[in-house]
């Protein structure tokens, strides 16, 4: 859909931070109080101060969440990725899909109650720009842990390279794009092309069908790719496979590992961006070669960039943040601290702290937000992902490889606003199971007007003024009913009323922007 | 106790905009109110209008393999491309004879008694004539119908819809798209609905509390922000298919409709057709086409089983459901288009799959389609007629199909304002002509007010009920 142009008063650069370079608040515990205690005598200072903080997770302590995670059971989280294969692959009748669901679970956990949380709000992101469909029974499903445990969480706030690399060799991506049964014999090109298109360079990078030769910039700098490009590629990313034991590995070699085939791989010279790869190189040099030469693409600076920058900042990010972060991911793509100092920069710049009201939580953000905000104790049961799972955005669930959207016109139609809107009724009347909400026991005693409940609960929940008078009005009109607004109201009135006011806070259009 | 408000006391205002589309059918549904002033009865023109469902098959399907070739030098070079992957003539898993040239895949085998009836067509050799082998950037540029270009900020339908001089003033319901997220040939239409299941369709509150959140709702949703203009559709979609008691659909003529979404889609829009509240353009999507390994042939495989056969047994119970029980009348001016972002590579892969191609296959069913034909010129599949020395070529411009689907049934001749740069259009003749020439707006009448008489064939058929 396409909107006009809104003009919302800017909110306290706390509330723009906590809902943006996290999930939402959690009051009491990480909420924009947290903000407001960091040290520095001015909203900037606190900002960069809180981005410190959140940039080192490792430093900060998460027994809570961790507790709970311990808690919860998810017996596979711990298990090597030979572990998994053995048992969640190989093994008669494996429960192929309980790495996947345990990862599942694990996440919203995080997500909810992780004191990391710019940390988990970049891992979600990495796992979409990767994106996997990781129901699969084959590779993917059984393999989850180590995709989620040792590619994207040691990397989501560390270098890109390394990232990528990792990515390539993970047998989950091998197998979804393809590259574990590229050969030499028989090419296939799936894996080539969408590390180009959607992992790097990106689509406005694509020129195309037409000759290497005719890209302006060729060879020293080609500005862009071709198809010419991607077969190159996937010539190079023969032999990258994985152990699995089949023909014509022997079936020893079946640890669920990346492993390189030499006897697949395409030994000839080959072109890529440019660049001469020569004949018979060593093992895996063509393809950590064709990772070099696409890391080192002022193209992938800018595509990341800009991607990066939809997430924290808006839809259509300004220019010239997109171009202060791509400088600063290119002049560091060789550092350990790469994407940290990436967000760095957009989190500090003034575009973070200047914009508001165009951007909608996603279903997952905005699910995770409501959580957050009513401190539900909340355990991931089935119930929970039949409710959840309405909201069309399951985790690792997207099947096409560019991962769910991170624009408005994805999520703003009827049916995304009915299902954030059930999910509002269903999570304030406490219908699904092992998800508890108390809005009555949040509520100190002494409040007992409508005016004063709902003042304390968008406070709460927003840390702003809705954005019109009208609007609380409307919710005081449904939490007053028939008295007045600062009519002291009967305990057992209260009590009726106020989960049913909040459900109504979370359904309004201020809940769900960010 | 607090007041109640009565959920019906903020129905009425939407309830009178619905009757004055659809006459006084709705009336008699959960919008009565007999305090309410009776709704005014108004040229009943919605259930004479065109409809056009748009299907799209995510992932670039093997046209090759769902309309081989079955004779001459191109079975050649088709066999001899695809030693695993080919469809046979003959035996086991063979190809549906067509017209002795082209074969239809044997999973498609529900759809062929249409095409022997003459309602479905087949056009081959057809696509996005730009040089991309990207699904994104291909179905990107198909929807946004702007080849080259993804700033439109609109889609195809999206500027018919607002181009279109014969649509009544205001139509509830114009546009949906089956399957929960709307579709980019809709992009910036503010008011296409994305729907998965009308049973479901439901906000479901505390029975004591659930009407007067709702009427709280809505009033928060009023106002001029954009999260508040796409709310309020939202809420009056809620209300709308509340109101019309989905849940004891049964489909006409026995029709069975495939399990999965792609079904499921189908049938909400066969519901949405009959109830008519004027439905007049839905897309659906049927997603996992880029079968890089392990497609499959004529006989088995994920490309027979589980692409085609759903695809086809879904397409077959919408046009059965749409034909009977009901005057044969929905599916006369029903129009369904089958489209793809791009074929796939004439030669397999060593998975026993196939890479992203370039020229397609549209399927076009209906009761407009002069069907029991393959359209569209053949390029033949010598090595020197391939696109880019290893694809089917495009000989015809898919804005070519749906640009003659745009002047023949639903009577918008703005095709500049639709495709911006497409020119020279001239029709394939594969649908029959409801509108022999463009018809002017008369002088003193404004578009939105002048409704062109409908000459469509079996317009003057009882419509149903």
């Amino acid at each position: 859909m396409q909107f006009q142009q809104t003009n919302l008063s800017l909110p306290a650069l706390a509330v723009i931070t906590i809902n943006r370079a996290a999930y939402g608040p959690q009051p009491g515990v990480f909420d924009y109080a947290t903000f407001n205690a960091m040290p520095g005598n001015s909203d900037a200072e606190k900002l960069a101060a809180f981005v410190d903080w959140q940039l080192y997770p490792e430093a900060i302590d998460d027994s809570p969440c961790n507790g709970r995670i311990a808690a919860a059971g998810l017996s596979t989280l711990n298990k090597s990725l030979p572990q998994l294969w053995a048992d969640h692959h190989e093994a008669p009748n494996a429960d192929r899909t309980l790495p996947v669901e345990d990862v599942r679970s694990a996440a919203f956990l995080r997500a909810i109650y992780s004191q990391r949380q710019l940390y988990e709000v970049m891992v979600n992101f990495w796992h979409n720009h990767f994106n996997i469909y990781a129901w699969d029974y084959a590779y993917a499903s059984s393999t989850w842990v180590h995709y989620d445990r040792d590619v994207i969480r040691p990397n989501a706030l560390g270098n890109f390279r390394t990232l990528l690399g990792a990515v390539a060799k993970s047998p989950a991506m091998l197998f979804y794009l393809d590259n574990y049964i590229n050969q030499s014999g028989g090419p296939n090109e799936n894996w080539a092309r969408e590390v180009f298109e959607l992992h790097t360079l990106g689509a406005e990078n694509y020129l195309g069908v037409m000759h290497q030769g005719d890209v302006p910039g060729y060879p020293s700098s080609p500005v862009g790719y071709v198809d010419e490009d991607v077969y190159e590629a996937t010539r190079c990313f023969t032999g990258w496979r994985v152990a699995d034991g089949e023909w014509p590995l022997p079936a020893n070699i079946n640890n669920g590992e990346f492993y390189y085939y030499d006897q697949w791989h395409d030994r000839f010279q080959k072109t890529v961006l440019g660049s001469l790869i020569f004949a018979n190189g060593a093992a895996m040099t063509d393809g950590e070669h064709v990772l070099d030469l696409l890391t080192n693409h002022q193209g992938t600076s800018r595509f990341i960039a800009r991607k990066l920058c939809r997430r924290l900042i808006a839809d259509n990010p300004p220019q010239n943040v997109v171009d202060a972060a791509a400088a600063e991911f290119y002049a560091n793509r060789a550092a350990p601290d790469q994407l940290k100092r990436v967000i760095r920069v957009i989190l500090l710049s003034p575009e973070f702290a200047s914009t508001w009201g165009e951007k909608i939580k996603t279903p997952f953000e905005v699910a995770v937000g409501m959580l957050r905000g009513l401190n539900a104790e909340f355990n991931p049961v089935n119930e929970w992902w039949w409710n959840y799972d309405d909201m069309q955005q399951s985790l690792f669930e997207r099947r096409p490889p560019d991962g769910y959207p991170d624009e408005r016109a994805g999520w703003v139609n009827s049916t995304a606003f009915l299902s954030r809107w059930q999910m509002s009724l269903s999570i304030t009347e406490n219908w699904i199971d092992q998800c508890v909400t108390n809005p009555l026991g949040l509520t100190p005693g002494s409040l007992r007007t409508a005016n004063a409940i709902v003042d304390f609960w968008i406070e709460r929940l927003l840390g702003r003024p809705m954005f019109t008078p009208d609007q609380r009005k409307r919710i005081v009109d449904f939490m007053r009913g028939p008295y007045t607004a600062s009519f002291e109201l009967s305990p057992t009135y209260i009590a009726d009323h106020i989960a049913r006011m909040v459900a109504l806070i979370l359904m309004s259009p201020d809940f769900q922007l960010r | 106790m607090p007041k109640t408000i009565s959920r019906r006391s903020f129905l009425v205002g939407c309830a009178g905009a619905i009757a004055a589309l659809a006459g006084s059918r709705l009336t008699s549904l959960a919008f009565y109110d007999p305090s309410a002033e009776p709704a005014i009865p108004v040229p009943n023109a919605i259930n004479s209008a065109e409809r056009l469902i748009v299907v799209f098959l995510r992932g670039g399907w093997d046209a090759l393999n769902v309309v081989p070739p079955i004779a001459g030098e191109d079975r050649g070079h088709y066999e001899s491309a695809r030693p695993r992957l080919k469809i046979p003539v003959s035996g086991a898993g063979a190809a549906i004879n067509l017209n002795g040239q082209f074969g239809l895949h044997p999973a498609m085998a529900p759809l062929f008694p249409f095409y022997q009836a003459k309602k479905l067509a087949l056009i081959h050799a057809v696509g996005l004539q730009y040089d991309t082998r990207s699904h994104f950037d291909a179905m990107q540029y198909i929807e946004l119908g702007t080849p080259g270009l993804k700033t439109a900020g609109t889609g195809w339908i999206t500027r018919h819809l607002q181009t279109a001089s014969n649509l009544p003033g205001t139509l509830l319901f114009p546009a949906l798209s089956a399957g929960g997220s709307q579709a980019s040939s809709l992009l910036g239409y503010n008011d296409a609905v994305a729907m998965n299941n009308p049973n479901s369709f439901r906000l479901n509150g505390h029975w004591q509390y659930e009407d007067e959140q709702r009427a709280a709702l809505r009033d928060l949703y009023t106002g001029d922000i954009w999260l508040q203009t796409a709310g309020t559709e939202a809420l009056n979609m809620i209300d709308t298919i509340e109101s019309t008691n989905p849940g004891n659909y049964i489909p006409a003529n026995g029709a069975v409709y495939p399990n999965g979404s792609f079904g499921d889609n189908l049938k909400t829009i066969a519901q949405l057709i009959k109830m008519q509240i004027g439905l007049h353009v839905a897309t659906v999507d049927l997603g996992g086409w880029d079968t890089h390994e392990q497609q499959g042939d004529g006989s088995t495989g994920y490309f027979a089983t589980n692409l085609l056969t759903p695809l086809a047994q879904g397409l077959a119970a919408f046009y059965k459901d749409l034909d009977g029980g009901c005057g044969s009348n929905f599916i006369k001016r029903t129009t369904v288009i089958v489209m793809s972002e791009f074929g796939r590579r004439l030669k397999e892969n060593a998975n026993r799959g196939t890479d992203h191609g370039h020229g397609s296959v549209m399927l076009a069913l209906g009761g407009t389609v002069k069907g029991g034909a393959v359209y569209g010129q053949w390029p033949g599949l010598n090595n020197a007629n391939l696109y880019d020395g290893a694809d089917l070529a495009i000989t015809t411009d898919y804005r070519r199909i749906l640009s003659e689907i745009l002047t023949r049934r639903l009577g918008n001749f703005n095709l500049s304002a639709i495709f911006p740069g497409y020119t020279n259009y001239a029709p394939l003749d594969f649908l029959l002509n409801a509108y022999p020439d463009p018809t002017p707006i008369p002088p003193g009448l404004d578009k939105k007010t002048f409704l062109p008489a409908i000459n469509a064939p079996g317009a003057s058929d009882n419509l149903c009920p």
